[in-house]
């Protein structure tokens, strides 16, 4: 797990991947939130899913990759 | 190293856009704006602020003051005189007044509805305050609108009316075109500055082709046909 906060003098790739995914997807969230009318509570739900699964990803990606 | 110093630039490029959002909220930040329709890019409420503070977006103000090509529609129909949305067609003493509301989003050049003649450009409301400015108040919903009024001698209408009105905060109207001059159907007749109305007077016999909440384009969107009846 040392690998994913840090690996061979830089960032680990999958604390690096979680930060740019997370920056990545707020700022997604907020370009559909202006383009589409639809309620702030069922868009804070579909962010969390989204960033849950996206990261899950990123985890598993990452855990799968180092063996 | 080098990989680091790439992570590093690549989450300080995030970072920036997320502190640009931030500042920016509740607005659109200037990194999404080009994939938003301009209602959206410039909501009301900032608008409104600029309009209080006197300064503008010049991405705005770029918007506000285009002024697209046109192509009339072939035929003989009167065309709208601005871009907007249809908010009454009333009839009194004898005139129709089609009555065409222009948001902040609208490009603001007005064109001639029909070919003809000037007959007059007329100033009334303001600083020319007079009867006549109250007694169509009830067009705009405000005491004493700024307006310009252009009269028109056309041969199949008769002469019919554009009324350019803005507002006392606004105040500006340019007008393009002089008495006695002659004009082509869809020809550049004036710009409003700012949130105004449009007003097209005609004879109550001509057959309109637009509704209160048609939207309509400036020398484009065909809104009344027919002669007048003697």
């Amino acid at each position: 797990m040392n690998d994913f906060l840090w690996s061979s003098g830089h960032l680990g790739w999958g604390a690096f991947a979680i930060a740019v995914f997370t920056g990545l997807w707020w700022l997604l969230g907020d370009l559909y939130w202006r383009l589409h009318s639809v309620r702030i509570g069922r868009l804070l739900v579909g962010l969390a899913t989204g960033w849950t699964v996206g990261a899950g990803l990123i985890l598993l990606g990452f855990l799968v990759g180092g063996r | 190293m080098t990989i680091l110093v790439l992570q590093i630039v690549i989450l300080c490029l995030v970072a920036a856009a997320i502190v640009l959002w931030a500042l920016y909220f509740p607005y659109p930040s200037p990194l999404i704006r080009r994939w938003l329709s301009p209602r959206k890019r410039w909501p009301e409420m900032q608008i409104r602020t600029w309009l209080k503070r006197g300064k503008f977006q010049r991405a705005f103000l770029r918007h506000f003051y285009s002024d697209p090509e046109r192509i009339a529609p072939p035929g003989n129909s009167m065309l709208a005189p601005a871009d907007g949305l249809v908010t009454s067609a009333q009839v009194h003493d004898g005139v129709r007044y089609l009555v065409i509301a222009l948001s902040f989003w609208d490009m603001h050049v007005q064109r001639s509805p029909v070919a003809g003649r000037v007959l007059d450009v007329a100033s009334h409301g303001d600083g020319f305050m007079d009867g006549e400015g109250r007694e169509f108040a009830f067009l705009r919903e405000k005491s004493c609108p700024v307006q310009k009024r252009l009269v028109i001698a056309t041969d199949a209408a008769g002469q019919i009316a554009v009324r350019l009105i803005t507002s006392l905060a606004a105040r500006r109207i340019e007008t393009w075109v002089r008495a006695g001059e002659q004009i082509e159907r869809g020809q550049r007749i004036g710009r409003i500055l700012l949130g105004s109305t449009v007003v097209l007077e005609l004879p109550p016999s001509m057959s309109l082709l637009v509704r209160p909440g048609d939207r309509v384009w400036a020398g484009e969107t065909a809104v009344a046909e027919g002669v007048v009846r003697p």
